[in-house]
């Protein structure tokens, strides 16, 4: 409920700083439906040319540049100002701020920045799924949409922890500041089916720098690709690395001791 | 001017050696593109067995001189140089009796693109391994003629970079239009796959734009695709859009300068 309440609050925060940009919003709403534009534009050029890619049809490439897009949004709405924050906190020492407050701080540091406009973004992610999964024509059960969300929620969950032990390692190196830029680096992978690239690529975004856990995975629950078990396992790799994400914060915020002091 | 030349370029080497974690960060995201389409598009060719012509070895080819010829004409002075209009920082380079965009800011670049060179190629030998492509329809007369394309094209983006970076001089937005300006590179150059597979009207338009003498035209003169009319018809627009580039670079900068107002100073 605390939580509940606290994001609440940053959320009333963040709007009122998206207020006094309000031109910027609109330019920004602008370009962003510029890159749907050429992200159609794209899939239609692909599909002009073959009917299938890595045995998926337009409509499930579709379904899955709506879910890349809800993990696009995270990036551009919470990971990137977010780490702007915290490391300049870093540097300048106002990160001592943040810990004397008696709220986690891992939950402060990562929620305390929200791009508010990037919220129709999510609208459009989900019109986006509907659209493509209404013209791949799969019949889909009630049972296959929960595995998707709950896939969908744990492999977010993945690149969150993942965001998490990145910039945690900046209380062990200072200097590295570019700490997320892998992961904007591996999420262009996201856009297409992880079964389309050769082995090493797929390795890569599947257990190094886990795109595919959050985009590939939850759209191949949806068309029922996936058993049971894999199921559980993919579930459960979001819950594991959660736990260990949040050891590696704990273990880092113990390094930490002040820029300004 | 030779020995200032020599100086800046042992300022600026020092100033991206120092920066060398960002720049590996910088060539991994550079990278991954083209590696994606490369994926995508082989995997077509090999189920269909080719796509308009286009087999899986010639898009492995097509994209692995692609890595080398945008590193050659691409540029970053958006990142470089934006900011110090915005912050005001540029009043130090102004007083300076030299053109900060042309001297400073173009061997900045170069010095940046050297060092992103010797990172590729390592990973262009790995890719090479990986993907064994046939280059044999490559000849050293097609890599000759390539070569002057490529340094006409870096001059001509870099003026159009640098005309666009200016447009900071009025407006706070710039990094809106040149996203917009990203975009259409995206469209026009040959970057998301060979300019012949885009719809007839996209190439249509693109043989008159300077964007396809970034990627696409370089590219296909490596690879030795090119009648002897469209390598002289690709010199030819070299040329005219360099001219363009200049006088649109000139022509921003001197007015832009006058609107100057140096902020925080």
């Amino acid at each position: 409920m605390h939580t509940l309440r606290l994001l609440s609050a940053f959320f009333k925060v963040n709007v009122q700083m998206a207020l006094a940009y309000r031109a910027d919003t609109v330019v920004n709403i602008l370009l962003n439906l510029m890159w749907l534009g050429w992200e159609l534009l794209s899939l239609n050029i692909i599909f002009n040319n073959t009917e299938t890619l890595g045995g998926w049809g337009i409509g499930e490439l579709i379904a899955l540049l709506g879910v890349f897009r809800l993990v696009n949004t995270m990036m551009i709405a919470l990971i990137w100002p977010n780490t702007e924050k915290f490391n300049a906190s870093i540097r300048d020492g106002s990160m001592d701020y943040t810990i004397l407050q008696p709220v986690n701080s891992m939950f402060l540091v990562t929620f305390s920045r929200i791009t508010v406009w990037r919220i129709w973004d999510l609208v459009l992610a989900v019109v986006l799924m509907v659209v493509g999964i209404n013209m791949s024509g799969d019949s889909i059960t009630a049972l296959q949409i929960l595995t998707f969300i709950l896939l969908a929620t744990t492999g977010t969950l993945v690149i969150y922890s993942l965001w998490i032990v990145l910039i945690a390692m900046t209380f062990w190196f200072t200097k590295f500041d570019n700490n997320v830029t892998i992961l904007q680096a591996l999420l262009d992978a996201g856009r297409y089916p992880a079964t389309v690239y050769p082995v090493w690529l797929r390795v890569i975004v599947t257990f190094i720098i886990p795109i595919a856990v959050a985009t590939t995975i939850p759209l191949q629950a949806l068309r029922g690709d996936l058993t049971l078990a894999s199921t559980l396992l993919f579930a459960s790799i979001g819950f594991i690395s959660f736990g260990i994400a949040s050891q590696i914060w704990k273990a880092g915020l113990k390094r930490y001791s002040g820029a300004s002091s | 001017m030779l020995l200032i030349i020599k100086r800046l370029w042992q300022v600026n080497w020092a100033e991206q050696w120092q920066y060398r974690a960002n720049l590996l960060m910088y060539l991994l995201y550079w990278l991954v593109s083209p590696i994606i389409y490369l994926a995508v598009w082989t995997s077509i060719a090999n189920v269909k067995g080719d796509v308009n012509g286009f087999t899986a070895n010639d898009f492995t080819t097509y994209y692995m001189v692609l890595l080398i010829a945008d590193q050659f004409t691409s540029n970053i002075v958006i990142h470089t140089f934006g900011y110090k209009i915005q912050d005001g920082s540029l009043s130090g380079e102004l007083i300076r009796p030299i053109h900060p965009l042309l001297t400073n800011g173009l061997v900045n670049n170069i010095a940046f693109k050297a060092l992103t060179i010797m990172g590729l190629l390592p990973i262009w030998i790995i890719l090479f391994f990986l993907y064994k492509p046939d280059f044999s329809g490559i000849s050293w007369t097609g890599i000759a003629l390539a070569i002057p394309a490529m340094i006409l094209a870096f001059f001509t983006g870099y003026l159009l970079s640098a005309a666009i970076t200016s447009l900071a001089f009025w407006t706070t937005r710039v990094y809106s239009i040149h996203e917009f300006y990203f975009a259409l590179i995206l469209l026009f150059s040959g970057q998301f796959v060979p300019l012949t597979l885009m719809p007839q009207i996209v190439q249509d338009i693109a043989q008159y734009l300077p964007f396809q003498l970034l990627i696409y035209y370089p590219v296909q003169l490596i690879l030795g695709k090119l009648s002897s009319a469209q390598i002289v018809q690709g010199y030819v627009m070299s040329f005219i859009w360099l001219g363009i580039a200049w006088l649109f670079f000139t022509w921003v900068w001197r007015n832009g300068v006058k609107r100057y107002s140096a902020v925080g100073a």
